[in-house]
């Protein structure tokens, strides 16, 4: 499997060589992104590289503006990277254009945003079932069933038929997660999911997170908030977008 | 259908129906126009033809000096002829009110039951008329304010004052309406003609040519070989009228109309294509976010893509249902108005298949095609992008000049300096709402703008003319008889000698084909002696000059007669045939006569010369009177008529200024209407655009209004800066409207001016129409932006800042 990246692996300007593992997910190499801005360009990541293992429940932290949107933009396929190249699942996610980029992370990435996001004018069950719908999985007849089990699966099965301004924060956040999973993909990606919740709900949700991981997803989240750390098994430290710590990664 | 992303399809069209319901009215509004027009076209075009061709109309008459059964058997054998038939004519008059005459056009008829050529259908009363009666055409009836049964006093050119009753009504819709030429139309027999006073020899032959109806060049070969050797058979060829072939006198100018109406209605289907856009811009950049979560979550460009597409689709199909069928009516009605205004029957108000399809697809093209682009835009932009977007990425405000001198803006109250800062923040979409208001309006004032250049035309053309009545004689009199018998009635002025002359183009045959109707008064064309020092015409200049006291073979054409001569210049010689015998002129004039048909003036002594008629005798005076008003003019005019009477002189016409004034209006009417009408759908389309436009700027800014109350903004302060917002940019829309309208109106002023007149419409900005539009504007901006901006600050901050 992925030779290619074995043999990047191997070259002499990494290093060392790490062993080759077949539950490696996410592979970053010299990832970087410039912006034009109004002040000339700004380098937001400069040369990442990381790896994430599958089943991995992995936390990128760092104070505001030291990449960590961007960097999980580059996983998602959200944003190109100026340089480098970011394989996700095998797939080189660098190469594909918007229409393979759309297709490929309906399947294979599950997105949970800060400001949950759910389609207003659609009832929760409906949002969880749009991702089925886009990406045509799952026959129409069983779309439904699988929302109202994801829906269980995240604790609010009673509010499937509501729109989502009827429920609170919390519940919409579940409620978006359920809809991450509509497709059943290996890799979760989180910008800030608790950043609009209580803490008491952000334990429930970052739960949740964590019992994915322990069901073999693979989980990149992007949070400001430390004491939540006892959750993930590994922290990526971002700052002027360059990797600070990464116990899992090389800099370490 | 029942998959989420149809659901929310279903919902956001719920959820934006007030919106959604005004594209599809703007639409159907528009689809509406074209429809009314479109069908009405169908229908109008289809049987005005049918009514005319019905008729069997001649393609040539050919006045001889008598047409007798044998010479009509013959003829009916001649080459390229499939019929001909005798007929006559007699240019009578008719008393309408005491003392009041006007022109009645006696056909004769020898036997109404057999009637091949030219042909009329009995309408009511008797058929055919018993002896000493007439029958009347329907429309002429109300003309001379008589029924069946009634006596009308009439007078032929050598008879004298007869009554004769008016057996029944006939429907002759070969002729153009009595009421909008200001001239009655009669049927009578041979033998009640005699009684009247005149001969009852037939001498008009009426033949159809083989070619009609539509190839004039071949008509005229076959009649001229035909007068040729009618000729030879000693016949005395006179005029030979070959009108238009296969065309109702009035086709060209209604068509001409349709025409513009229908540019018209397109402009306005443009118009709600922009405001559909506009629109659909707004709802996009409503939805950008959720979009942007879309296609995170998996969607293709493609899938969202077709779902604003079927959602245009939806709404296009909304407007068609809303407004082809009421189209379809008004078309159907507009065209029994129009039919009835040309006196013509609608035998059927079918329209065509077509006629619905066309509609059908404008009403779902049009929009899909003005939003394709923009819709196109929006879901190709990437999910990184539309996640980003707050609404002010590109066109933020201050990065331009313009926004450097608002800035600069100082001593206003604040609320006023942020709403004009505001107006120029989004920039694509005020120019988009500006671009729609623009095009209204101007659209709009064009209409009023031609409307009112029209009405102005009439009026020059009336106070071109500085004399009050024209008085036509039936054979040539002595001057000196007449202006003494004339100048000797209390109350006239003055009286000057206009002679006429039917003229037509000479043939190198000697033939004297002119292209009047049997009607004698459209397509003629006339030579008058124009006396050079007289001021009772100032017709303007087109080019050249006016004739002068020493000219002998010069001629000034109207517009009218300078078409027969498309290719002659000032300078050249141009060749006619004036009764009978050939004559040249020099060119040296071109003037603007309105409404009038075609004429050539030339001096008295080149009239003389022209028609060897003595340069003391005269056929036709124009009169001028002391006063002016309808009362003494209807009183002078009696007296003339008594006088001339008493002196034994027959008098074919007299033309007063009311009965020209009916003639031209009875013309112009059905036009100024419709253009009044389009104006008016113009007006609805950019009303709706103004509300809808100013509503989509107000739901874009909700967060905005959140953010200005949670910094200390009152509810009212937040209202008063949208109004001002939405009043500014309406008067800016007014200005750019009015700069519009002026090369529109020039530009359809110079299309419905030569199709009509010949002569271009003069530019004339409404005063009328710029206030009211105005009006519209102000009103309408204001409205449309209160109502929205009031919800939007009933919102709680929290709502407001939480809007997506």
């Amino acid at each position: 499997m992925w030779t290619p990246l074995q043999n990047h692996h191997l070259s002499p300007i990494q290093g060392e060589a790490l062993p080759v593992r077949e539950s490696r997910l996410i592979e970053l190499h010299g990832v970087t992104k410039a912006y034009d801005g109004a002040a000339g360009k700004f380098m937001a990541l400069k040369g990442i590289d990381m790896q994430v293992d599958a089943g991995e429940f992995v936390a990128v932290v760092g104070k505001s503006g030291s990449g960590k949107s961007t960097l999980i933009n580059m996983i998602t396929g959200i944003d190109h990277p100026t340089a480098g190249e970011v394989f996700v699942a095998s797939t080189p996610v660098h190469a594909l254009n918007q229409e393979q980029l759309a297709v490929w992370r309906g399947k294979n990435v599950g997105i949970v945003f800060q400001f949950f996001q759910l389609l207003p004018t659609l009832t929760v069950a409906e949002n969880v079932v749009l991702p089925m719908d886009f990406c045509n999985v799952y026959s129409v007849r069983e779309r439904r069933d699988r929302a109202m089990s994801l829906l269980e699966k995240v604790g609010i099965p009673e509010q499937a038929d509501k729109l989502p301004s009827d429920l609170s924060g919390g519940q919409q956040q579940r409620a978006a997660i359920a809809r991450a999973l509509a497709n059943d993909p290996p890799l979760i990606v989180a910008d800030e999911p608790t950043g609009n919740l209580d803490s008491q709900t952000s334990e429930a949700v970052m739960q949740l997170f964590a019992d994915l991981a322990v069901d073999g997803k693979t989980v990149v989240m992007v949070t400001h908030e430390r004491d939540l750390s006892r959750y993930f098994t590994r922290a990526i430290l971002l700052s002027d977008g360059a990797v600070v710590t990464d116990p899992g990664g090389q800099n370490e | 259908m029942n998959s989420p992303r149809w659901k929310k399809l279903q919902r956001d069209l719920q959820a934006a129906r007030g919106r959604m319901a005004m594209m599809a009215l703007a639409i159907a509004v528009s689809l509406f126009g074209v429809g009314t027009i479109l069908s009405a076209y169908t229908i109008l075009t289809r049987e005005i033809s049918r009514n005319y061709l019905g008729t069997h109309p001649a393609s040539a008459l050919l006045e001889l000096d008598r047409v007798d059964d044998s010479v009509v058997e013959a003829v009916r054998q001649r080459p390229g002829i499939v019929e001909a038939e005798a007929g006559a004519w007699v240019m009578a008059r008719v008393e309408v009110s005491p003392n009041e005459w006007m022109p009645l056009l006696l056909f004769v008829v020898k036997d109404f039951n057999t009637l091949r050529v030219n042909t009329f259908q009995s309408e009511d009363g008797a058929w055919p008329p018993p002896e000493q009666t007439l029958l009347l055409e329907r429309e002429a009836l109300a003309l001379v304010n008589a029924k069946i049964g009634a006596r009308l006093k009439v007078q032929t050119p050598n008879g004298a004052k007869q009554g004769i009753a008016i057996s029944g009504t006939v429907h002759d819709p070969g002729l153009a309406p009595a009421w909008q030429e200001q001239t009655a139309y009669g049927y009578v027999t041979p033998a009640t003609l005699a009684w009247l006073g005149e001969s009852d020899t037939l001498h008009i032959l009426k033949v159809v040519a083989k070619d009609q109806p539509s190839d004039i060049a071949a008509i005229d070969s076959t009649v001229s070989a035909l007068a040729v050797w009618l000729k030879g058979q000693g016949y005395t060829v006179e005029e030979i009228r070959i009108p238009p072939p296969g065309k109702h006198p009035h086709q060209s100018q209604m068509t001409s109309i349709l025409v513009m109406l229908l540019v018209f209605s397109f402009m306005a289907l443009v118009l709600s294509g922009i405001l559909t856009a506009a629109m659909i811009g707004g709802l996009l950049a409503q939805q950008i976010r959720q979009i942007g979560i879309m296609k995170a979550i998996g969607a293709r460009s493609s899938q969202i893509t077709s779902l604003y597409l079927v959602l245009i689709v939806l709404i296009g199909m909304a407007a068609v249902v809303i407004g082809l069928p009421p189209g379809i009516a008004a078309g159907r009605g507009f065209a029994r108005v129009v039919g009835q205004l040309l006196n013509f029957t609608l035998y059927s108000e079918a329209i065509p298949a077509w006629v619905y399809g066309v509609q059908m697809l404008m009403g779902i093209l049009v929009p899909l095609l003005v939003t394709l682009n923009p819709i196109l835009r929006t879901t190709r932009t990437t999910v990184r992008e539309t996640l980003n977007d707050y609404g002010a990425t590109r066109e933020t405000f201050g990065s331009r000049g313009l926004d450097g001198w608002l800035s600069k803006i100082r001593g206003v109250d604040n609320t006023l300096i942020l709403a004009l800062r505001n107006t120029f923040r989004r920039r694509g979409r005020l120019l988009l709402t500006l671009g729609l208001l623009s095009a209204a309006g101007g659209m709009f004032m064009t209409g009023i703008n031609v409307k009112t250049g029209w009405e102005r035309y009439l009026a020059d053309a009336a106070s071109d003319r500085h004399y009050d009545l024209e008085i036509r004689l039936n054979s040539s009199q002595s001057e000196g008889k007449i202006f003494s018998t004339l100048t000797s009635i209390p109350g006239v002025q003055k009286a000057e000698s206009w002679n006429f002359a039917p003229a037509a183009l000479y043939r190198p045959d000697g033939l004297d084909i002119v292209r009047t109707y049997p009607d004698g008064g459209h397509g003629s064309f006339t030579l008058r002696s124009a006396p050079p020092e007289s001021n009772l015409m100032g017709l303007p200049l087109l080019s050249g000059r006016w004739l002068e006291a020493d000219d002998t073979d010069a001629v000034t054409l109207n517009q009218n007669a300078k078409a027969l001569f498309p290719n002659a210049e000032i300078g050249d010689t141009l060749r006619l045939t004036v009764e009978g015998k050939p004559a040249a002129f020099r060119l040296v004039g071109i003037v603007k006569q309105i409404l009038t048909p075609a004429a050539a003036y030339v001096t008295p002594n080149g009239y003389a010369v022209a028609t060897g008629q003595s340069l003391q005798s005269t056929n036709a005076v124009r009169v001028v009177m002391s006063e002016h008003d309808a009362n003494t003019i209807r009183a002078v005019t009696g007296k003339i008529e008594r006088a001339l009477e008493a002196e034994n002189v027959s008098i074919k016409v007299v033309i007063s200024e009311t009965m020209l004034e009916g003639a031209t209006s009875g013309h112009v009417y059905v036009f100024i209407a419709s253009l009044i009408l389009m104006s008016a759908v113009m007006a609805v389309v950019g009303a709706l655009g103004l509300t809808s436009s100013m509503g989509t700027s107000v739901i874009e800014r909700t967060r905005e209004f959140g953010i200005m109350r949670a910094i200390g903004a009152k509810s009212r302060t937040v209202l008063r800066n949208v109004i001002s917002e939405g009043v500014f940019i309406g008067l800016m829309s007014w200005v750019f409207a009015v700069t519009f309208s002026i090369p529109l109106s020039l530009g359809v002023g110079y299309l419905i001016g030569n199709l009509a007149f010949r002569a271009p419409l003069p530019l004339i900005l409404s005063p009328f129409g710029l206030v009211l539009w105005l009006w519209v504007i102000v009103i309408g901006s204001m409205a449309a932006s209160a109502y929205p901006a009031q919800k939007a600050s009933s919102l709680t901050i929290r709502e407001t800042l939480s809007y997506i």
